[in-house]
Protein backbone atom coordinates (compact mmCIF):
# COMPACT_ATOMS: atom_id res chain seq x y z
CA UNK A 1 0.00 0.00 0.00
CA UNK A 2 1.27 3.42 -0.93
CA UNK A 3 1.84 5.83 1.96
CA UNK A 4 1.53 9.39 0.76
CA UNK A 5 2.90 12.27 2.75
CA UNK A 6 0.51 15.18 3.27
CA UNK A 7 2.21 18.48 4.10
CA UNK A 8 0.70 20.53 6.92
CA UNK A 9 -0.32 24.14 6.28
CA UNK A 10 2.11 26.85 7.31
CA UNK A 11 1.66 28.65 10.65
CA UNK A 12 0.81 31.80 8.72
CA UNK A 13 -2.28 30.06 7.29
CA UNK A 14 -4.09 30.76 10.56
CA UNK A 15 -5.62 34.22 10.73
CA UNK A 16 -8.68 34.67 12.97
CA UNK A 17 -8.55 38.38 12.08
CA UNK A 18 -9.20 37.61 8.41
CA UNK A 19 -12.30 39.46 7.17
CA UNK A 20 -15.33 37.21 6.93
CA UNK A 21 -16.21 35.80 3.52
CA UNK A 22 -19.63 35.49 1.90
CA UNK A 23 -20.16 32.02 3.36
CA UNK A 24 -19.61 33.18 6.94
CA UNK A 25 -21.76 36.27 6.37
CA UNK A 26 -24.63 34.03 5.27
CA UNK A 27 -24.09 31.70 8.21
CA UNK A 28 -24.20 34.62 10.67
CA UNK A 29 -27.42 35.94 9.12
CA UNK A 30 -29.07 32.55 9.27
CA UNK A 31 -28.01 31.87 12.82
CA UNK A 32 -29.20 35.33 13.81
CA UNK A 33 -32.60 34.41 12.41
CA UNK A 34 -32.51 31.20 14.45
CA UNK A 35 -31.46 33.15 17.54
CA UNK A 36 -34.58 35.32 17.41
CA UNK A 37 -36.68 32.20 17.97
CA UNK A 38 -34.82 31.24 21.12
CA UNK A 39 -36.07 32.04 24.63
CA UNK A 40 -34.77 35.42 25.79
CA UNK A 41 -32.48 34.00 28.44
CA UNK A 42 -30.62 31.91 25.84
CA UNK A 43 -29.98 34.71 23.32
CA UNK A 44 -26.53 36.20 23.01
CA UNK A 45 -25.70 39.85 23.57
CA UNK A 46 -23.56 39.93 20.43
CA UNK A 47 -24.33 42.68 17.91
CA UNK A 48 -24.11 40.76 14.64
CA UNK A 49 -23.63 43.85 12.47
CA UNK A 50 -20.33 44.45 14.26
CA UNK A 51 -18.89 41.04 13.35
CA UNK A 52 -16.03 41.63 10.93
CA UNK A 53 -13.49 38.85 11.41
CA UNK A 54 -13.49 35.05 11.29
CA UNK A 55 -12.64 34.82 14.99
CA UNK A 56 -15.61 37.03 15.89
CA UNK A 57 -17.84 35.04 13.57
CA UNK A 58 -16.72 31.76 15.16
CA UNK A 59 -17.51 33.08 18.65
CA UNK A 60 -21.01 34.08 17.60
CA UNK A 61 -21.67 30.86 15.71
CA UNK A 62 -20.58 28.78 18.68
CA UNK A 63 -22.72 30.78 21.11
CA UNK A 64 -25.91 30.40 19.06
CA UNK A 65 -25.30 26.76 18.16
CA UNK A 66 -24.80 25.92 21.83
CA UNK A 67 -27.92 27.92 22.71
CA UNK A 68 -30.02 25.98 20.20
CA UNK A 69 -28.85 22.70 21.68
CA UNK A 70 -29.51 24.02 25.20
CA UNK A 71 -33.03 25.11 24.26
CA UNK A 72 -33.85 21.65 23.02
CA UNK A 73 -32.29 20.04 26.08
CA UNK A 74 -34.33 22.28 28.38
CA UNK A 75 -37.58 21.38 26.67
CA UNK A 76 -36.75 17.70 26.80
CA UNK A 77 -36.03 17.96 30.51
CA UNK A 78 -39.33 19.75 31.14
CA UNK A 79 -41.15 17.14 29.12
CA UNK A 80 -39.59 14.46 31.27
CA UNK A 81 -40.76 16.18 34.45
CA UNK A 82 -44.33 16.50 33.15
CA UNK A 83 -44.36 12.86 32.14
CA UNK A 84 -43.05 11.91 35.59
CA UNK A 85 -45.76 13.97 37.38
CA UNK A 86 -48.40 12.70 35.01
CA UNK A 87 -47.24 9.16 35.56
CA UNK A 88 -47.57 9.54 39.35
CA UNK A 89 -51.10 10.91 38.96
CA UNK A 90 -52.03 8.00 36.73
CA UNK A 91 -50.76 5.59 39.33
CA UNK A 92 -52.80 7.33 42.05
CA UNK A 93 -55.93 7.20 39.96
CA UNK A 94 -55.38 3.54 39.22
CA UNK A 95 -54.89 2.81 42.90
CA UNK A 96 -58.08 4.58 43.87
CA UNK A 97 -60.01 2.77 41.14
CA UNK A 98 -58.64 -0.53 42.32
CA UNK A 99 -59.71 0.22 45.87
CA UNK A 100 -63.19 1.14 44.74
CA UNK A 101 -63.46 -2.00 42.67
CA UNK A 102 -62.39 -4.05 45.66
CA UNK A 103 -64.97 -2.31 47.86
CA UNK A 104 -67.67 -2.98 45.31
CA UNK A 105 -66.74 -6.62 45.08
CA UNK A 106 -66.70 -6.94 48.84
CA UNK A 107 -70.07 -5.22 49.21
CA UNK A 108 -71.58 -7.31 46.47
CA UNK A 109 -70.28 -10.46 48.03
CA UNK A 110 -71.62 -9.39 51.40
CA UNK A 111 -74.96 -8.57 49.87
CA UNK A 112 -75.08 -11.83 48.03
CA UNK A 113 -74.21 -13.70 51.21
CA UNK A 114 -76.88 -11.83 53.09
CA UNK A 115 -79.43 -12.43 50.36
CA UNK A 116 -78.53 -16.04 50.25
CA UNK A 117 -78.93 -16.33 54.04
CA UNK A 118 -82.36 -14.65 53.88
CA UNK A 119 -83.44 -16.87 51.05
CA UNK A 120 -82.33 -19.96 52.89
CA UNK A 121 -84.06 -19.03 56.10
CA UNK A 122 -87.29 -18.17 54.24
CA UNK A 123 -87.15 -21.50 52.46
CA UNK A 124 -86.57 -23.26 55.77
CA UNK A 125 -89.51 -21.45 57.33
CA UNK A 126 -91.81 -22.45 54.45
CA UNK A 127 -90.76 -26.07 54.69
CA UNK A 128 -91.42 -26.00 58.39
CA UNK A 129 -94.93 -24.58 57.91
CA UNK A 130 -95.66 -27.23 55.28
CA UNK A 131 -94.50 -29.97 57.54
CA UNK A 132 -96.62 -28.62 60.37
CA UNK A 133 -99.67 -28.49 58.10
CA UNK A 134 -99.25 -32.16 57.30
CA UNK B 1 -25.49 -9.09 -7.20
CA UNK B 2 -22.01 -7.49 -7.44
CA UNK B 3 -20.17 -7.95 -4.16
CA UNK B 4 -19.52 -4.23 -3.64
CA UNK B 5 -23.19 -3.32 -3.93
CA UNK B 6 -24.25 -6.32 -1.89
CA UNK B 7 -22.02 -5.25 0.98
CA UNK B 8 -22.78 -1.53 0.80
CA UNK B 9 -24.38 -0.23 3.98
CA UNK B 10 -23.06 3.32 4.52
CA UNK B 11 -22.86 6.47 2.43
CA UNK B 12 -20.59 9.32 3.48
CA UNK B 13 -20.62 12.67 1.67
CA UNK B 14 -17.88 15.23 2.30
CA UNK B 15 -18.73 18.61 0.79
CA UNK B 16 -15.88 21.08 0.37
CA UNK B 17 -16.19 24.68 -0.75
CA UNK B 18 -15.84 26.91 -3.80
CA UNK B 19 -13.35 25.31 -6.18
CA UNK B 20 -13.81 24.42 -9.83
CA UNK B 21 -12.84 21.15 -11.50
CA UNK B 22 -10.14 22.75 -13.64
CA UNK B 23 -8.71 24.64 -10.66
CA UNK B 24 -8.21 21.47 -8.59
CA UNK B 25 -8.09 18.53 -11.00
CA UNK B 26 -7.35 20.17 -14.35
CA UNK B 27 -3.70 19.08 -14.17
CA UNK B 28 -4.71 15.41 -14.32
CA UNK B 29 -5.44 15.46 -18.04
CA UNK B 30 -1.69 15.24 -18.54
CA UNK B 31 -1.64 12.01 -16.48
CA UNK B 32 -4.85 10.47 -17.81
CA UNK B 33 -6.19 11.96 -21.07
CA UNK B 34 -9.66 10.58 -20.24
CA UNK B 35 -9.92 13.19 -17.47
CA UNK B 36 -11.37 16.33 -19.04
CA UNK B 37 -8.95 18.89 -17.62
CA UNK B 38 -6.71 21.65 -18.87
CA UNK B 39 -5.50 21.70 -22.45
CA UNK B 40 -3.53 24.22 -24.49
CA UNK B 41 -6.36 25.79 -26.45
CA UNK B 42 -8.28 27.05 -23.42
CA UNK B 43 -8.35 30.77 -22.57
CA UNK B 44 -10.37 33.76 -21.41
CA UNK B 45 -10.07 37.41 -22.45
CA UNK B 46 -9.26 39.96 -19.80
CA UNK B 47 -10.78 43.45 -19.68
CA UNK B 48 -8.16 44.82 -22.08
CA UNK B 49 -8.97 42.10 -24.62
CA UNK B 50 -5.72 40.22 -24.01
CA UNK B 51 -5.90 36.42 -24.07
CA UNK B 52 -5.25 34.78 -20.69
CA UNK B 53 -4.48 31.07 -20.62
CA UNK B 54 -4.85 28.73 -17.61
CA UNK B 55 -1.52 28.32 -15.83
CA UNK B 56 -0.39 25.96 -13.04
CA UNK B 57 0.42 28.88 -10.75
CA UNK B 58 -2.31 28.56 -8.13
CA UNK B 59 -1.04 29.07 -4.57
CA UNK B 60 -2.51 27.67 -1.40
CA UNK B 61 -3.44 31.09 -0.08
CA UNK B 62 -3.08 34.79 -0.76
CA UNK B 63 -4.11 35.15 -4.41
CA UNK B 64 -7.90 35.30 -4.23
CA UNK B 65 -8.44 38.30 -1.95
CA UNK B 66 -11.21 39.31 -2.10
CA UNK B 67 -12.88 35.99 -2.79
CA UNK B 68 -14.54 35.81 -6.22
CA UNK B 69 -18.20 36.66 -6.60
CA UNK B 70 -20.51 33.67 -7.04
CA UNK B 71 -23.89 35.35 -6.85
CA UNK B 72 -26.19 34.43 -9.68
CA UNK B 73 -25.52 37.51 -11.81
CA UNK B 74 -21.74 37.10 -11.49
CA UNK B 75 -21.86 33.42 -12.49
CA UNK B 76 -24.09 34.35 -15.40
CA UNK B 77 -21.34 36.70 -16.58
CA UNK B 78 -18.73 33.95 -16.13
CA UNK B 79 -20.76 31.47 -18.22
CA UNK B 80 -22.20 33.80 -20.89
CA UNK B 81 -19.52 36.51 -20.92
CA UNK B 82 -22.09 39.29 -20.64
CA UNK B 83 -24.37 38.14 -23.46
CA UNK B 84 -27.98 38.76 -22.44
CA UNK B 85 -29.65 37.87 -25.72
CA UNK B 86 -32.58 35.46 -25.26
CA UNK B 87 -30.98 32.89 -27.62
CA UNK B 88 -27.48 33.27 -26.21
CA UNK B 89 -25.03 30.39 -26.01
CA UNK B 90 -22.75 29.69 -23.07
CA UNK B 91 -19.03 30.08 -23.86
CA UNK B 92 -17.28 30.13 -20.42
CA UNK B 93 -15.42 33.31 -21.42
CA UNK B 94 -16.39 35.68 -18.61
CA UNK B 95 -14.32 34.51 -15.63
CA UNK B 96 -11.54 37.09 -15.84
CA UNK B 97 -14.04 39.90 -16.52
CA UNK B 98 -16.13 38.82 -13.53
CA UNK B 99 -13.14 38.76 -11.16
CA UNK B 100 -12.00 42.14 -12.47
CA UNK B 101 -15.32 43.54 -11.20
CA UNK B 102 -14.18 42.46 -7.71
CA UNK B 103 -10.52 43.43 -7.74
CA UNK B 104 -10.36 46.29 -10.28
CA UNK B 105 -6.83 45.21 -11.25
CA UNK B 106 -6.05 43.56 -14.59
CA UNK B 107 -3.08 41.48 -13.40
CA UNK B 108 -4.91 40.32 -10.30
CA UNK B 109 -8.02 39.39 -12.28
CA UNK B 110 -6.00 36.99 -14.44
CA UNK B 111 -5.26 34.82 -11.39
CA UNK B 112 -8.77 33.40 -11.66
CA UNK B 113 -7.35 31.23 -14.49
CA UNK B 114 -4.64 29.64 -12.32
CA UNK B 115 -4.86 25.95 -11.41
CA UNK B 116 -2.98 23.64 -9.04
CA UNK B 117 -0.16 21.34 -10.08
CA UNK B 118 -0.79 17.72 -9.28
CA UNK B 119 2.02 17.71 -6.72
CA UNK B 120 0.36 20.57 -4.83
CA UNK B 121 -2.69 18.41 -4.06
CA UNK B 122 -1.38 14.93 -3.27
CA UNK B 123 -4.59 13.87 -1.52
CA UNK B 124 -7.27 15.00 -3.96
CA UNK B 125 -5.33 14.04 -7.08
CA UNK B 126 -4.37 10.63 -5.69
CA UNK B 127 -7.97 9.86 -4.81
CA UNK B 128 -9.11 11.02 -8.27
CA UNK B 129 -6.60 8.73 -9.97
CA UNK B 130 -7.09 5.76 -7.62
CA UNK B 131 -10.91 5.67 -7.51
CA UNK B 132 -13.72 7.21 -9.61
CA UNK B 133 -13.52 10.81 -10.82
CA UNK B 134 -16.56 12.46 -12.37
CA UNK B 135 -15.89 14.46 -15.54
CA UNK B 136 -19.39 15.94 -15.49
CA UNK B 137 -20.44 16.74 -11.90
CA UNK B 138 -21.86 20.27 -11.84
CA UNK B 139 -23.13 22.58 -9.13
CA UNK B 140 -26.92 22.36 -9.10
CA UNK B 141 -27.44 26.00 -9.94
CA UNK B 142 -25.16 28.68 -11.39
CA UNK B 143 -25.07 30.50 -8.08
CA UNK B 144 -23.69 30.54 -4.57
CA UNK B 145 -23.20 28.18 -1.67
CA UNK B 146 -26.47 28.09 0.27
CA UNK B 147 -28.76 27.12 -2.59
CA UNK B 148 -26.29 24.53 -3.82
CA UNK B 149 -26.08 23.01 -0.35
CA UNK B 150 -29.85 22.91 -0.37
CA UNK B 151 -29.86 20.74 -3.50
CA UNK B 152 -27.48 18.35 -1.75
CA UNK B 153 -29.90 17.95 1.18
CA UNK B 154 -33.36 18.42 -0.36
CA UNK B 155 -32.91 17.97 -4.11
CA UNK B 156 -34.11 21.55 -4.54
CA UNK B 157 -33.46 25.06 -3.26
CA UNK B 158 -37.18 25.92 -3.10
CA UNK B 159 -36.75 28.70 -5.63
CA UNK B 160 -33.74 30.31 -3.97
CA UNK B 161 -30.73 31.43 -5.99
CA UNK B 162 -29.07 33.38 -3.19
CA UNK B 163 -27.53 33.08 0.24
CA UNK B 164 -30.60 33.82 2.35
CA UNK B 165 -32.26 31.40 4.73
CA UNK B 166 -34.22 28.85 2.76
CA UNK B 167 -37.96 29.06 2.51
CA UNK B 168 -38.31 25.32 3.09
CA UNK B 169 -41.47 23.84 1.69
CA UNK B 170 -42.68 21.00 3.88
CA UNK B 171 -43.70 18.94 0.84
CA UNK B 172 -40.01 18.10 0.27
CA UNK B 173 -38.01 16.67 3.16
CA UNK B 174 -34.27 16.50 3.58
CA UNK B 175 -32.48 13.19 3.20
CA UNK B 176 -31.97 13.16 6.97
CA UNK B 177 -35.68 13.47 7.65
CA UNK B 178 -36.62 10.89 5.05
CA UNK B 179 -34.36 8.27 6.55
CA UNK B 180 -35.15 8.91 10.20
CA UNK B 181 -38.72 10.24 10.24
CA UNK B 182 -40.66 9.62 7.08
CA UNK B 183 -39.57 6.00 6.81
CA UNK B 184 -38.05 5.12 10.19
CA UNK B 185 -35.67 2.24 10.29
CA UNK B 186 -32.66 4.07 8.93
CA UNK B 187 -30.17 6.49 10.40
CA UNK B 188 -28.56 9.72 9.25
CA UNK B 189 -26.34 12.40 10.69
CA UNK B 190 -24.72 15.66 9.68
CA UNK B 191 -21.31 15.96 11.25
CA UNK B 192 -20.18 19.58 11.46
CA UNK B 193 -16.60 20.37 12.38
CA UNK B 194 -17.28 21.92 15.79
CA UNK B 195 -19.70 24.33 17.48
CA UNK B 196 -17.77 27.33 16.16
CA UNK B 197 -18.12 26.08 12.58
CA UNK B 198 -21.63 24.64 12.91
CA UNK B 199 -23.99 23.96 10.01
CA UNK B 200 -24.66 25.90 6.85
CA UNK B 201 -27.76 26.43 4.84
CA UNK B 202 -30.15 24.06 6.61
CA UNK B 203 -30.72 26.06 9.75
CA UNK B 204 -34.28 24.79 10.07
CA UNK B 205 -32.99 21.31 10.88
CA UNK B 206 -30.91 22.02 14.01
CA UNK B 207 -33.78 24.21 15.21
CA UNK B 208 -36.14 21.23 15.02
CA UNK B 209 -33.97 18.11 15.09
CA UNK B 210 -30.71 18.57 16.98
CA UNK B 211 -30.32 14.81 17.32
CA UNK B 212 -29.49 14.65 13.60
CA UNK B 213 -26.23 16.50 14.24
CA UNK B 214 -22.84 15.64 15.66
CA UNK B 215 -19.30 17.00 15.60
CA UNK B 216 -16.34 15.81 13.57
CA UNK B 217 -14.87 14.29 16.72
CA UNK B 218 -17.97 12.16 16.93
CA UNK B 219 -17.57 11.16 13.25
CA UNK B 220 -14.04 9.92 13.93
CA UNK B 221 -15.27 7.99 16.95
CA UNK B 222 -18.20 6.50 15.01
CA UNK B 223 -15.80 5.36 12.27
CA UNK B 224 -13.54 3.74 14.84
CA UNK B 225 -16.34 1.93 16.62
CA UNK B 226 -18.11 0.92 13.43
CA UNK B 227 -21.26 2.85 14.34
CA UNK B 228 -21.62 5.22 11.43
CA UNK B 229 -25.24 5.87 10.43
CA UNK B 230 -26.55 4.74 7.06
CA UNK B 231 -26.01 8.25 5.69
CA UNK B 232 -23.43 10.77 6.89
CA UNK B 233 -22.80 14.27 5.63
CA UNK B 234 -19.49 15.76 6.77
CA UNK B 235 -18.73 19.48 6.77
CA UNK B 236 -15.23 20.93 7.04
CA UNK B 237 -14.21 23.80 9.29
CA UNK B 238 -15.51 27.09 7.87
CA UNK B 239 -13.32 29.51 9.84
CA UNK B 240 -10.00 30.10 11.59
CA UNK B 241 -10.76 30.11 15.29
CA UNK B 242 -9.64 29.11 18.74
CA UNK B 243 -10.94 25.99 20.40
CA UNK B 244 -10.29 23.91 23.50
CA UNK B 245 -7.85 21.91 21.35
CA UNK B 246 -5.91 25.00 20.30
CA UNK B 247 -6.05 26.91 17.02
CA UNK B 248 -8.27 25.50 14.30
CA UNK B 249 -7.37 26.35 10.72
CA UNK B 250 -10.26 26.56 8.26
CA UNK B 251 -10.28 23.42 6.12
CA UNK B 252 -13.08 24.09 3.62
CA UNK B 253 -10.72 25.40 0.87
CA UNK B 254 -13.04 28.37 0.31
CA UNK B 255 -10.88 31.25 -0.95
CA UNK B 256 -8.84 32.57 0.77
CA UNK B 257 -8.56 29.70 3.26
CA UNK B 258 -5.44 27.56 3.01
CA UNK B 259 -5.92 24.79 0.47
CA UNK B 260 -3.36 22.55 2.21
CA UNK B 261 -5.49 22.57 5.36
CA UNK B 262 -8.31 21.17 3.24
CA UNK B 263 -6.01 18.46 1.89
CA UNK B 264 -5.22 17.42 5.48
CA UNK B 265 -8.94 17.31 6.28
CA UNK B 266 -9.84 15.23 3.24
CA UNK B 267 -7.04 12.81 4.10
CA UNK B 268 -8.31 12.63 7.68
CA UNK B 269 -11.84 11.72 6.55
CA UNK B 270 -10.52 9.13 4.10
CA UNK B 271 -8.16 7.58 6.68
CA UNK B 272 -10.92 7.40 9.29
CA UNK B 273 -13.15 5.42 6.93
CA UNK B 274 -10.36 3.28 5.50
CA UNK B 275 -9.18 2.28 8.96
CA UNK B 276 -12.73 1.62 10.15
CA UNK B 277 -14.27 -1.87 10.29
CA UNK B 278 -16.87 -0.35 7.90
CA UNK B 279 -14.42 0.24 5.02
CA UNK B 280 -15.74 -2.70 2.95
CA UNK B 281 -19.31 -1.43 3.44
CA UNK B 282 -18.90 2.30 2.82
CA UNK B 283 -18.85 4.62 -0.18
CA UNK B 284 -17.35 8.09 0.29
CA UNK B 285 -18.28 10.92 -2.09
CA UNK B 286 -15.96 13.96 -2.00
CA UNK B 287 -17.59 16.88 -3.81
CA UNK B 288 -17.46 20.67 -3.89
CA UNK B 289 -20.59 22.77 -3.50
CA UNK B 290 -19.81 25.29 -6.24
CA UNK B 291 -16.93 26.50 -8.37
CA UNK B 292 -16.12 29.60 -6.33
CA UNK B 293 -15.88 31.86 -9.38
CA UNK B 294 -12.80 29.96 -10.56
CA UNK B 295 -12.31 29.05 -14.20
CA UNK B 296 -13.70 25.90 -15.72
CA UNK B 297 -14.00 25.20 -19.43
CA UNK B 298 -17.00 22.86 -19.60
CA UNK B 299 -20.33 24.46 -20.46
CA UNK B 300 -22.98 23.54 -17.86
CA UNK B 301 -25.80 21.62 -19.54
CA UNK B 302 -29.49 22.42 -19.44
CA UNK B 303 -31.65 20.21 -17.28
CA UNK B 304 -35.27 19.47 -16.35
CA UNK B 305 -36.69 22.60 -14.67
CA UNK B 306 -37.59 22.44 -10.99
CA UNK B 307 -41.16 22.99 -9.81
CA UNK B 308 -40.01 26.16 -8.01
CA UNK B 309 -39.16 29.41 -9.84
CA UNK B 310 -36.73 32.08 -8.74
CA UNK B 311 -37.73 35.63 -7.94
CA UNK B 312 -36.59 38.06 -10.63
CA UNK B 313 -35.29 40.39 -7.91
CA UNK B 314 -33.04 37.66 -6.51
CA UNK B 315 -31.62 36.71 -9.90
CA UNK B 316 -30.17 40.14 -10.64
CA UNK B 317 -29.89 39.64 -14.40
CA UNK B 318 -33.33 40.86 -15.43
CA UNK B 319 -34.02 37.47 -17.01
CA UNK B 320 -36.16 34.69 -15.54
CA UNK B 321 -34.61 31.46 -14.25
CA UNK B 322 -36.52 28.23 -13.79
CA UNK B 323 -33.63 26.05 -12.60
CA UNK B 324 -33.21 24.60 -16.06
CA UNK B 325 -29.45 24.99 -16.26
CA UNK B 326 -26.81 23.48 -13.99
CA UNK B 327 -23.99 25.41 -12.38
CA UNK B 328 -20.28 25.29 -13.19
CA UNK B 329 -18.40 21.99 -12.97
CA UNK B 330 -16.90 20.99 -9.62
CA UNK B 331 -14.50 18.24 -8.48
CA UNK B 332 -16.29 15.04 -7.47
CA UNK B 333 -14.68 11.73 -6.52
CA UNK B 334 -16.25 8.48 -5.34
CA UNK B 335 -14.12 6.31 -3.06
CA UNK B 336 -14.67 2.64 -2.30
CA UNK B 337 -12.44 -0.43 -2.21
CA UNK B 338 -14.78 -1.97 -4.83
CA UNK B 339 -14.06 0.66 -7.51
CA UNK B 340 -11.43 -0.16 -10.13
CA UNK B 341 -8.40 2.10 -10.18
CA UNK B 342 -8.57 4.87 -12.76
CA UNK B 343 -12.35 4.94 -13.21
CA UNK B 344 -13.56 8.02 -15.10
CA UNK B 345 -17.31 8.72 -15.22
CA UNK B 346 -18.79 10.80 -18.03
CA UNK B 347 -22.49 10.81 -17.13
CA UNK B 348 -23.96 14.11 -15.91
CA UNK B 349 -24.57 14.63 -12.20
CA UNK B 350 -25.37 17.51 -9.88
CA UNK B 351 -25.99 17.76 -6.14
CA UNK B 352 -29.59 16.56 -6.50
CA UNK B 353 -27.95 13.23 -7.34
CA UNK B 354 -27.01 12.91 -3.67
CA UNK B 355 -30.54 12.69 -2.19
CA UNK B 356 -31.60 10.80 -5.32
CA UNK B 357 -28.92 8.13 -4.84
CA UNK B 358 -29.29 7.75 -1.07
CA UNK B 359 -33.09 7.70 -1.19
CA UNK B 360 -33.24 5.23 -4.08
CA UNK B 361 -30.79 2.94 -2.30
CA UNK B 362 -32.43 2.88 1.13
CA UNK B 363 -36.07 3.79 0.49
CA UNK B 364 -36.70 2.58 -3.07
CA UNK B 365 -40.13 3.98 -3.97
CA UNK B 366 -40.15 7.15 -1.84
CA UNK B 367 -42.18 9.63 -3.89
CA UNK B 368 -42.14 13.10 -2.31
CA UNK B 369 -39.25 14.58 -4.27
CA UNK B 370 -38.57 17.63 -6.42
CA UNK B 371 -38.64 17.44 -10.19
CA UNK B 372 -34.91 18.08 -10.26
CA UNK B 373 -34.20 15.17 -7.95
CA UNK B 374 -36.53 12.86 -9.80
CA UNK B 375 -34.63 13.56 -13.03
CA UNK B 376 -31.11 13.45 -11.49
CA UNK B 377 -28.85 10.50 -12.23
CA UNK B 378 -27.65 8.30 -9.36
CA UNK B 379 -23.99 7.54 -8.75
CA UNK B 380 -24.61 4.22 -6.99
CA UNK B 381 -27.21 1.80 -8.28
CA UNK B 382 -29.85 0.52 -5.86
CA UNK B 383 -28.89 -3.04 -4.90
CA UNK B 384 -31.82 -4.58 -6.70
CA UNK B 385 -31.25 -7.06 -9.51
CA UNK B 386 -30.71 -6.78 -12.38
CA UNK B 387 -27.78 -4.38 -12.07
CA UNK B 388 -26.65 -2.60 -15.22
CA UNK B 389 -22.89 -3.35 -15.35
CA UNK B 390 -22.24 -0.24 -17.44
CA UNK B 391 -23.60 1.95 -14.63
CA UNK B 392 -22.31 0.14 -11.56
CA UNK B 393 -19.12 1.80 -10.27
CA UNK B 394 -18.62 -0.70 -7.43
CA UNK B 395 -17.83 -3.36 -10.00
CA UNK B 396 -14.88 -5.33 -8.61
CA UNK B 397 -15.54 -8.93 -7.55
CA UNK B 398 -12.74 -8.83 -5.04
CA UNK B 399 -12.10 -5.96 -2.66
CA UNK B 400 -8.92 -3.99 -3.36
CA UNK B 401 -6.02 -4.24 -0.96
CA UNK B 402 -3.86 -1.66 -2.72
CA UNK B 403 -5.73 1.51 -1.69
CA UNK B 404 -3.44 4.38 -0.68
CA UNK B 405 -2.82 5.60 2.84
CA UNK B 406 -2.15 9.19 3.77
CA UNK B 407 0.43 10.19 6.32
CA UNK B 408 -1.45 12.98 8.10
Amino acid sequence: MTLIHVPRPRQSALDPDRPINALLKAQIEQLHEAETALPLHLRTTIFVKAIKTEGEAANYIRAVTEAIHKAHADVKAQRGQRTGAKGKRVIEIAAIAAEEAERTRTNRARTNRARSKKTKSRAKAMRSRKNSAK
Amino acid sequence: MPAGLDKLRHFVVLMMENRSFDNMLGSLKAINPAIDGISDELSNPDTTGAIVKPQPLAEFQGQLIPDPDTHFAAVDLQIFSGNTHPNRRANMQGFVKSYFNRVRDVRHSQMIMYYFKRTDLPVLTTLALEFAVFNRWFASIPGPTVCNHSFAHYGTSFGSVGMSLLNVNESVKSTFERLTHERPGHSAKLYYYDMSSSVLGIMNLPRKEPRLFGTYERFLSDCETGTLPDYSFVSPNYSDHDSARGCEVASDQHPDHDVQAGEVFIASVYNAIKNSPLWPNTALLIVYDEHGGLYDHVVPPVCIPDQFAASVNDIGTGMPFVFDRLGVRVPAILVSPWIPKGTVVNRVFDHASIPATVTNFFLRDYAARSLRETSADVFIEPNVAPIDPTRNLLSLNVMRTDCPDFDV
